[in-house]
């Protein structure tokens, strides 16, 4: 945008708009006047184009041409996927949060997902996966976060050919992008590779549960538990989102609500049971697989 | 407060053995794609650990002897039954004479031996 006016215009005062075109705006004021115009493009130069009935601006007469101060840039709107409800104040906080790590880093796109996307406020740290090639200093942007915004953040940095590798090998990249929220739209062909020593390698991790049931949290709890059954969903080919885990996880676990693992009320020796049973059968199933066909290389 | 402290130790020895197991697969193959995993799942146990044993009494110096012992043992056994395990089931070139080494090593590097 550019904004033209004579020499002799006081810029102070300010001008009404009187008449408005496809290419510009008039202002007049007495016989003052000020023309906010886009650039044109032409073939040998490029222009500027004023209304042919104007009160000034003559033939003949000089003016300034300069940079008009661009206006607030509008807000793009998100991408949801899968995402029933958010707060509004949550809507403001993942802007903000877009609005940083674009200003601090070249990123291809930025993903919010986890807990911050569930409903209510039950939520420790926002999950912020950037897309990028490039480097990205990803403490210091943790720290503008948690100065500017006061939440905790925690930024994952994957590369495009990361970020396609594991959603076709692992169960918890799929489970991450089917609810999120993206500055850009998702756009990702996957085939599915099982890589079974992959999987082996994520399932060990859920083995600690049953090692350390009396110390872990709840949520600690949740989190080994809803590894080892996305895995198990995974091996079977089935679709994974938070609604189905869950679902899965209340049947193989025989509970009411998964909530009942995350505030840690739930029955030990039963709980323990059922999810040994899980545990061993999902081993055994990427054991028998290991076995079979991908021998080591 | 003892409870608190055998709690951290019980943490600190899963992390550990989590990193070892990891550290010994990934020795045993080729497949960069799988191995950068290995190595990746390692590093991020021991960081756990590291931050597990900043916590457990005396910080900057070695740990009793009993406490090393145990510890020592029970980090062992974890990670040989883990292998051994893996291998009836059809893993091939796992090092076990590999645990020894990197157990001291380990230990030795986050100040408890």
């Amino acid at each position: 945008m550019l904004n033209i006016s004579p020499i002799s215009t006081k810029l102070s005062e300010c001008p009404t708009p009187t008449e408005l075109n496809q290419r510009s705006i008039l202002y007049e004021k007495c016989c003052k006047m000020e023309l906010i115009a886009k650039v044109s493009k032409g073939s040998r130069m490029d222009q500027v184009y004023i209304p042919k009935h104007r009160p000034g601006l003559n033939v003949g007469s000089y003016v300034v041409v300069k940079q008009l101060e661009v206006l607030e840039k509008v807000q793009e709107k998100p991408y949801y996927y899968n995402i029933k409800y958010i707060e509004p104040i949550k809507l403001e906080i993942i802007n903000k949060i877009f609005n940083i790590i674009n200003k601090n880093g070249i990123v291809d796109n930025i993903i919010i997902t986890g807990s911050f996307l569930e409903k209510g406020f039950n939520f420790n740290d926002i999950d912020i996966i950037t897309i990028s090639n490039n480097k990205i200093d990803s403490k210091y942007i943790e720290n503008l976060i948690k100065t500017n915004i006061g939440i905790k953040a925690h930024l994952i940095l994957l590369s495009n050919k990361a970020i396609i590798e594991g959603l076709a090998t692992d169960p918890l990249y799929n489970l991450m992008l089917s609810e999120c929220i993206s500055k850009k739209r998702l756009i990702y062909k996957i085939k599915k590779k099982i890589n079974y020593k992959i999987l082996d390698l994520h399932l060990l991790k859920s083995k600690s549960l049953l090692d350390n049931f009396d110390i872990l949290s709840g949520k600690e709890k949740y989190s080994l538990t809803r590894n080892m059954v996305s895995i198990s969903l995974f091996i079977e080919n089935k679709k994974i989102n938070y609604e189905i885990l869950n679902k899965e996880i209340r049947m193989l676990l025989d509970l009411k609500n998964v909530d009942e693992i995350k505030q840690n009320r739930i029955n030990k020796k039963s709980f323990l049971k059922n999810y040994n049973k899980i545990y061993k059968k999902t081993f055994n199933k990427i054991m028998k697989k290991i076995k079979n066909g991908s021998k080591q290389k | 407060m003892v409870q608190n402290r055998n709690k951290l130790i019980d943490l600190f020895i899963g992390n550990v053995s989590n990193s070892i197991i990891h550290e010994i697969f990934e020795k045993s193959i080729d497949d960069e794609n799988i191995s950068s995993r290995y190595e990746k799942e390692l590093t991020t146990s021991f960081n756990i650990a590291k931050k597990y044993r900043e916590k457990i009494n005396p910080i900057d110096r070695k740990l009793p002897d009993k406490d090393i012992e145990c510890i020592k043992t029970k980090i062992t056994n974890k990670i040989r039954s883990e292998l051994l395990l893996r291998i009836s089931k059809g893993y091939e070139n796992i090092d076990l004479d590999l645990i020894e080494e990197l157990v001291n090593r380990r230990l030795k590097s986050l100040k408890i031996l």
